[in-house]
């Protein structure tokens, strides 16, 4: 294990002015690049004592920010505007804003081998485009447009498997398909269906979803996480959920519902070593956990200080910086850090 | 967008008109009025054919149970930290926008008004409700009609067979029975909660029909006699009931769905909230005055975005189908149909991504009947945290809707010694939204 889950430990929050939705990172670096509720993307440096937010300028999205990832010196961005949009990190200005999708982008992510990226819609559809040029490679059409109870259904969460050659897809009624990434085709159905609840009597709506998806470093297990059967679903009043499948046998490995942490699993990620994988979310509030990843057993687990939309590693694995609810938190486990004081961003600048 | 276009039907299947439900009433009531020729001059007045028009209108109440998000519906702050993540869309009003999560009811405003700054104060489920419903804070000396009664106090008729105010709420969160207060039984609602069928109307399978007509006739056949011989209001009322009883008995399929063609259900959706407003034409086609139909349950503290997305699908769906059918059959310009519930929903988003109680800054909508399509009154700010023009209380919109279907807002009613107005003291109508 490359770092001490049990030393888990808030090291520093960051106030934002907005909710952060995605957070991606510069590798080597602490700098940060948040999208959010404000319709904008913003860079934070962590590391620096007073961070600020610097406003990335040009043709920016119409609507919530919801995926950023990071390929070589740009920043990619997906928006519930339907809208891919690349960035210029050094300029932080859009270079490239591509009309990806009808409805709202819920993710998007980039393969490990920097080549593609894959958005998830309302439309139902997961879209495979070529980093380099914006091409459309693949359209990925397998989800059903309504849920069983006549609503729109809505596509959530899409991974890439650590060899790039596979996509997890994710939706509303616990649906998820694999994906072959070269062909197109689909390879496995499995199915989480507690993750969606369906309140047939009082009121008469659903809540959940499977809002993330994750590959294991080997590529042989897929994670789903979302939230369990909830029984007012006025709230997210349910105990945060994830499963762990075989793919290839189409078999639950690991079912993980814990009562103490409410609310939805919006990520989850395994890590390129050390035996364990981490998973944040959150109702009111939020939380990281940390589970052994061949017992499916609680290694450790910390309250967040905001509902947790997204994270990324660092290297070494031994630090996360997570972003939610109006906040940005760095998150440690390689030693005992002394309980945060909270720092304020300072007014967004516009990008130099 | 195309408007909703209903399939060719076959009205002889399985249309219960208006008219030719009430036929056998009319007629019957046709021959004593030919016999009066008072009646038939009084006719001819202005005064008592503007009633007639009147008592030809309905309202119908689609009641949003636990208060949806005016910024998800009709008062959309798109770009503003409040707006949430969906746009704003165009509509056939070049001036209005609303929420995209209404597409359909987009290319509906031509027909429909909006009020976009209610602020009634009370974020309580149990006490918004019954403000909504009454249109005034609860009394402790007054025991007041909710709308539906007032409606059918004020647009039933004496000889109708059906009944005058029915509220469709299946079993779900925030049911409220609501009631008739001072007016009395005889406007309280036929109210039903655990079949959209009513119960106990159903004739018993060990009468025959023809004993039941029968039994009927000789009930009538006493019932005139002793009319004749007690010629007293008690007594005619009492012959009333009887027929009342009886229209009830054969309505039974005007809240049976299976009854229309397959093209007609499917043109208004399959959810349960869409077959009701599907009942709610079928109702108000047979000259039911008030019908609410309660969609429960917009109370989103958490996920307040896909809440929405499915419940305003569900709307649009049913809201637009019903309004174009009521359009196609005519029955539109003497139709009110109406949106609120309790409250709206706070500007502020909160970390599980939800809305709050808010009665501060909120929408309703009405459309058809006396409504000036397209208008829309009031404002709230930026953010929509208050409101910043035309501020309008729960009596002012009842105000609107009893001056829309031609019922005087300035009437009184006398409870004991006191004249209770109809709508709450200081209200008015707003006319900017009045055809």
């Amino acid at each position: 294990m490359s770092a001490d889950p049990l030393k888990l430990a808030i090291a520093k929050t960051i106030r934002l002015k907005s909710i952060g939705f995605c957070i991606a990172r510069l590798p080597q670096t602490e700098r940060l690049f948040i999208g959010g509720s404000d319709f904008k993307v913003y860079e934070i440096d962590a590391g620096l004592e007073k961070p600020e937010l610097i406003e990335f300028q040009g043709d920016g999205h119409q609507s919530y920010v919801m995926g950023s990832v990071v390929v070589g010196q740009q920043l990619i961005t997906g928006g519930y505007d339907g809208q891919l949009i690349w960035w210029d990190l050094e300029q932080r200005r859009s270079v490239r804003t591509l009309a990806a999708h009808d409805r709202w982008i819920r993710k998007m992510v980039v393969s490990p081998d920097g080549k593609r990226i894959a958005s998830v819609a309302d439309d139902m559809l997961c879209k495979v485009w070529d980093v380099e040029s914006g091409q459309l490679i693949h359209t990925l059409a397998g989800h059903k447009p309504e849920t069983p109870h006549h609503f729109p259904s809505m596509l959530y969460a899409v991974a890439f498997s650590p060899d790039s050659q596979s996509i997890v897809t994710g939706d509303r009624t616990g649906h998820l398909v694999v994906w072959d990434a070269a062909s197109g085709k689909s390879l496995a159905e499995l199915e989480a269906p507690v993750m969606y609840t369906w309140d047939p009597k009082q009121r008469r709506h659903s809540i959940g979803g499977i809002r993330s998806v994750s590959f294991s470093a080997d590529g042989q297990f897929v994670a789903a996480g979302g939230i369990g059967t909830i029984g007012n679903i006025d709230h997210l009043d349910g105990p945060s959920r994830v499963e762990i499948f075989n793919w290839r046998t189409q078999q639950r490995v690991h079912e993980i519902s814990d009562p103490g942490y409410k609310g939805l699993v919006e990520q989850i990620v395994f890590p390129r070593q050390g035996n364990w994988f981490a998973f944040a979310g959150g109702d009111n509030g939020g939380f990281v956990s940390f589970y052994d990843a061949s017992t499916g057993k609680l290694v450790h687990q910390l309250k967040m200080p905001m509902h947790v939309h997204g994270f990324v590693f660092n290297e070494s694995e031994d630090t996360l910086y997570a972003t939610g609810h109006d906040q940005v938190a760095v998150v440690t486990f390689k030693e005992a850090i002394p309980a945060p004081a909270a720092i304020p961003a300072e007014e967004p600048k516009p990008a130099s | 967008m195309a408007r909703n276009d209903l399939p060719n039907r076959n009205l002889s299947q399985h249309d219960v008109s208006r008219r030719g439900f009430l036929g056998s009433a009319a007629l019957a009531g046709a021959a004593s009025f030919a016999a009066n020729m008072r009646v038939l001059d009084a006719l001819q007045t202005p005064t008592l054919a503007a009633e007639l028009k009147r008592q030809q209108k309905s309202v119908i109440l689609l009641w949003l149970a636990g208060g949806a998000s005016q910024l998800e519906t009709w008062d959309p702050k798109p770009g503003r930290i409040t707006g949430g993540p969906f746009r704003a869309i165009s509509t056939d009003i070049p001036s209005v926008q609303i929420s995209e999560l209404l597409p359909k009811m987009a290319q509906r405003m031509k027909t429909t008004a909006i009020i976009r700054s209610l602020n009634t104060r009370n974020g309580d489920h149990g006490g918004g409700t019954i403000l909504m419903e009454t249109g005034r804070a609860k009394e402790a000396a007054v025991d007041y009609p909710d709308l539906g009664a007032l409606i059918a106090r004020e647009l039933g008729r004496a000889d109708s067979q059906v009944p005058d105010y029915v509220s469709l709420y299946s079993e779900t969160e925030g049911r409220h029975k609501g009631g008739a207060g001072f007016l009395g039984a005889r406007y309280a609602p036929m109210f039903l909660s655990d079949s959209m069928i009513p119960p106990n109307i159903r004739r018993l399978d060990s009468i025959s029909e023809t004993d039941h007509t029968d039994r009927a006739a000789f009930q009538r056949l006493l019932a005139k006699q002793f009319q004749d011989r007690h010629p007293r209001s008690v007594v005619s009322s009492h012959g009333m009931a009887y027929e009342r009883v009886r229209g009830l008995m054969s309505s039974e399929t005007l809240f049976d769905v299976s009854q229309e063609p397959q093209s007609a259900r499917d043109f208004y959706g399959p959810t349960q909230f869409q077959e009701q407003c599907l009942i709610a034409r079928r109702l108000v086609e047979a000259g039911v005055p008030f019908v609410k139909v309660a969609r429960a349950w917009w109370d989103s503290h958490g996920q307040n975005f896909e809440t929405h997305r499915e419940l305003c699908a569900d709307l649009d769906q049913g809201m637009s189908a019903l309004l174009d059918d009521l359009g196609q059959r005519g029955l539109l310009e003497n139709t009110l149909v109406l949106t609120f519930g309790e409250f709206g929903r706070t500007p502020q988003i909160n970390p599980s991504l939800g809305r709050d109680h808010f009665a501060n800054a909120w929408s309703a909508s009405l459309s058809g009947c006396g409504i000036k399509g397209g208008a829309v009154y009031g404002k709230t700010d930026a953010d929509g945290h208050t409101v910043v023009e035309g501020e309008a209380k729960a009596g002012d919109l009842f105000a609107t809707i009893f001056s829309a279907v031609g019922i005087d807002p300035t009437k009184e009613y006398q409870v004991g010694a006191r004249p209770i107005p109809i709508v709450d003291f200081g209200c008015k109508a707003i006319p900017e939204i009045l055809a």
